[in-house]
């Protein structure tokens, strides 16, 4: 920025737009004297400092709402309706399992009863917790309001089931017809009506997520970007202030003004620092965390549903083929290996290969033993087929309740400890970004306003001369 | 506060529009026409009309989710095997095809949906009796026609030992079972409603319903955007009575059994 042009007198410098016309108006004058040069600098160093706030702001008001969104509104959303799926997954599974027990395993049969009740009040309130969190999504609600009427068809059909079970006085297994005609019905309107509604409420959360990502990251790059554009700005100006001052006045450089270009720049500096630093926190608390809780969240609920499936195959000998598929296939998806029906499926998982397919690969390297936990589940599973084929239906249903359901418990406990190391990831790299900006709240406007001061108290001397 | 911040991004969106743009895959989101690959050779659910137009179950889908994107559909006539290819050459931006989703085709295909979840049904006689499921197909004749593989699903996969019966297509397979040459046809069962629907003569669709596939909407891979809002035009599409009446309206009258219809469980779009 030159200043300098060869005139007359005392304003030594003449703007490029200068007026080329021969007559001289007083308010020209005034502007490009001195007194108005300095105002007109001034001026325009503060409208930097003041942009520069302003974007600040911004960027930091982005980063705080992609936080916000992430870390406090459709995380905890994820979680509730992931305890919905799981709630009403279970409560179906209880009731496979007391139908398929009759009159014998007294004391197991009372357990999966309590198991019943406590899974229903959990699913209620989760429902509660979805609908409240579904806040100004009216489809969301909509669908919220759905599964709840059906949960109650749903209890009014299992409740007639279980009755119908207790009055039929059955042995293990042997579950007569009129009781399991019901049954369809109930189990029917869950799994093809209220689980499904479940899930897409989980995965509707991570679209919400996803969503709020990409703008609000987008958004503080941007600002970023802007921040750095009006830091220069500012600090151009600030010297040009500096210079034409020490010029027009014939004095060495104001002490106050260094120092405040010194604290914009560090205060500008900071800030661009603190996005960059919130930017890879939010990316990571989704990558690292809430993308993972979600995952072991979905495979959770798979699990759960395939593991109802096994009792469903053992309680509805004409469905056994249906259900038999769907085990398969929800197997697949949760761990792919190949094979077109179970037996070549457990095969296949048998050989330990590397699983590079299926929702639970991309955390394979969290899960232990490639899998142990899983295919220990699966060989249980296998056994209890044989039996089931080989007319053995009351040991098969005995392997059912005891080895398998031990083994589907200790996989189903190792996909909480993944999930929790992931939420704890997640709760982490949030609580970072959210003290990180707030270091920056607590820093950058008095840094801007002191060197708002310091700029008046520079130039403020100066300009008093001309008084 | 919210009305500056977007202002401010407005004037710095503009200032770096040339700098960056959106990277990875194009979206179908924000296009004025979608090009949607939808069959030709499947009465019900897609076939050619007489004035060159398309017709059937996923055509009319197809036309609901376009507009619940916000675009025209224009579409583009596939074959079972070009499924993957229209998408991969960019020939297609959405393929609504009886499109069944799988583990291994999921790493080449994103898949929204599924919008229908079909089974593997049976279809016999009036007058069979014997016949409940799957499992009383032993011993029993059913086709087995060319380049499908439902026969021998009930054979291998359901290890039923029933006797397939070659036979070059589902017309052939149609004429054997009212010549009592074979005692049941097995496969989709919207291909079976489509039989019995054509046929007229009171053929029976049991509705054992084992073999669930479940027809999704192939988009390309990366394009998650494009694939929520296509979940999220489904869930509407049920949630507004749209694909009760569009399942009525193209297998109504077929015995299948609409009893039940309620949105399917979505793959996930990530």
């Amino acid at each position: 920025m030159t200043i300098v042009q060869p005139t007359t007198s005392p304003p030594p410098a003449q703007s490029q737009t200068a007026v080329p016309a021969p007559v001289v108006t007083q308010h020209a004058v005034s502007r490009h004297s001195v007194p108005g040069r300095v105002r007109t600098l001034t001026g325009a160093v503060l409208i930097a400092l003041a942009m520069l706030s302003a974007l600040l702001a911004f960027g930091s008001g982005s980063a705080r709402e992609g936080l916000r969104v992430i870390g406090h509104d459709s995380g905890p959303q994820v979680v509730a309706t992931a305890g919905l799926y799981l709630g009403l997954s279970d409560m179906d599974a209880q009731v496979a399992d007391v139908l398929l027990m009759g009159s014998e395993y007294g004391e197991r049969r009372t357990t999966a009863m309590t198991q019943y009740e406590k899974r229903r009040t959990e699913a209620n309130q989760a429902l509660l917790d979805a609908f409240e969190l579904a806040d100004g999504d009216p489809a969301e609600r909509l669908t919220i309001q759905s599964v709840l009427d059906g949960l109650g068809r749903y209890e009014r059909l299992a409740g007639e089931a279980l009755l119908l079970n207790t009055q039929s006085d059955h042995r293990a297994g042997e579950t007569p017809e009129a009781v399991l005609r019901v049954y369809r019905q109930a189990t029917d309107l869950m799994r093809l009506e209220l689980l499904p509604k479940a899930y897409n409420l989980t995965l509707e959360s991570g679209t919400i997520v996803r969503r709020t990502h990409d703008e609000e990251t987008a958004a503080v790059r941007l600002l970023m970007l802007g921040l750095i554009a009006a830091l220069v700005a500012a600090g151009g100006l600030f010297v040009a202030l500096q210079l034409y001052l020490a010029r027009a006045f014939r004095r060495r450089l104001a002490p106050a003004l260094l120092v405040a270009t010194g604290l914009t720049v560090i205060a500008g500096l900071v800030g661009v620092a603190v996005l960059g630093q919130v930017l890879q926190s939010i990316a990571s608390a989704k990558r690292d965390g809430f993308d993972s809780v979600l995952t072991t969240a979905r495979a959770r609920a798979i699990g759960n549903s395939l593991h109802a499936d096994q009792a469903r195959y053992l309680l509805d000998p004409a469905r056994a083929d249906t259900y038999e598929h769907a085990f398969l296939d929800k197997s697949q998806s949760l761990v792919y290996a190949d094979g077109g029906n179970v037996e070549a499926y457990h095969a296949t998982l048998a050989k330990n290969g590397r699983i590079s397919l299926g929702l639970l690969a991309p955390v394979r390297a969290n899960i232990a033993g490639n899998f142990a936990a899983y295919r220990r589940f699966q060989e249980a599973d296998g056994r209890m087929r044989a039996l089931a084929t080989s007319g053995a239906k009351p040991q098969a249903v005995s392997a059912k309740l005891d080895e398998l359901a031990k083994s589907f418990t200790a996989f189903d406990r190792e996909l909480v400890t993944v999930g929790e190391r992931y939420e704890a990831t997640f709760t982490k790299t949030v609580a970072a970004g959210d003290g990180a900006l707030d270091g920056l709240w607590r820093l950058a406007p008095w840094a801007l306003g002191a060197a708002a001061v310091l700029i008046a108290a520079g130039v403020w001397p100066r300009l008093r001369e001309y008084r | 506060m919210r009305r500056l911040r977007i202002a401010a991004l407005a004037v710095l969106a503009l200032v770096t529009a040339s700098s960056c743009g959106t990277g990875g895959v194009e979206s179908v989101m924000g296009k004025d026409t979608i090009r949607i690959g939808v069959r030709t050779d499947l009465p019900g659910i897609g076939v050619r009309t007489a004035d060159g137009g398309f017709a059937g179950f996923d055509v009319d889908v197809a036309r609901y989710l376009a507009n619940k994107l916000g675009a025209r559909p224009e579409f583009v006539p596939v074959l079972a095997a070009d499924r993957e290819k229209v998408l991969a050459d960019d020939r297609a931006d959405l393929v609504l095809a009886t499109f069944s989703i799988t583990q291994e085709r999921k790493s080449r295909v994103l898949f929204a949906g599924p919008y229908h979840l079909s089974y593997q049904d049976i279809l016999v006689r009036p007058d069979e009796n014997d016949i409940k499921n799957v499992r009383d197909l032993a011993g029993r004749r059913i086709c087995e026609v060319q380049g499908a593989n439902a026969g021998q699903r009930v054979v291998e996969e359901r290890k039923v030992a029933a006797q397939l019966v070659p036979v070059p297509d589902y017309g052939t397979c149609l004429e054997h079972l009212k010549s009592e040459q074979v005692d049941a046809i097995t496969t989709n069962d919207i291909i079976l409603a489509g039989l019995a629907a054509k046929d007229g003569s009171g053929l029976r669709l049991l509705n054992a319903r084992f073999n669930e596939q479940r027809t999704g909407v192939g988009l390309r891979v990366g394009d998650v955007e494009g694939c929520e809002a296509v979940n999220r035009a489904i869930t509407d599409m049920y949630q507004d009575g749209t694909a009760k009446s569009l399942l009525k309206k193209w297998f109504g009258t077929t015995g299948l059994d609409f009893s039940t219809v309620a949105v399917p469980q979505f793959e996930g779009c990530s």
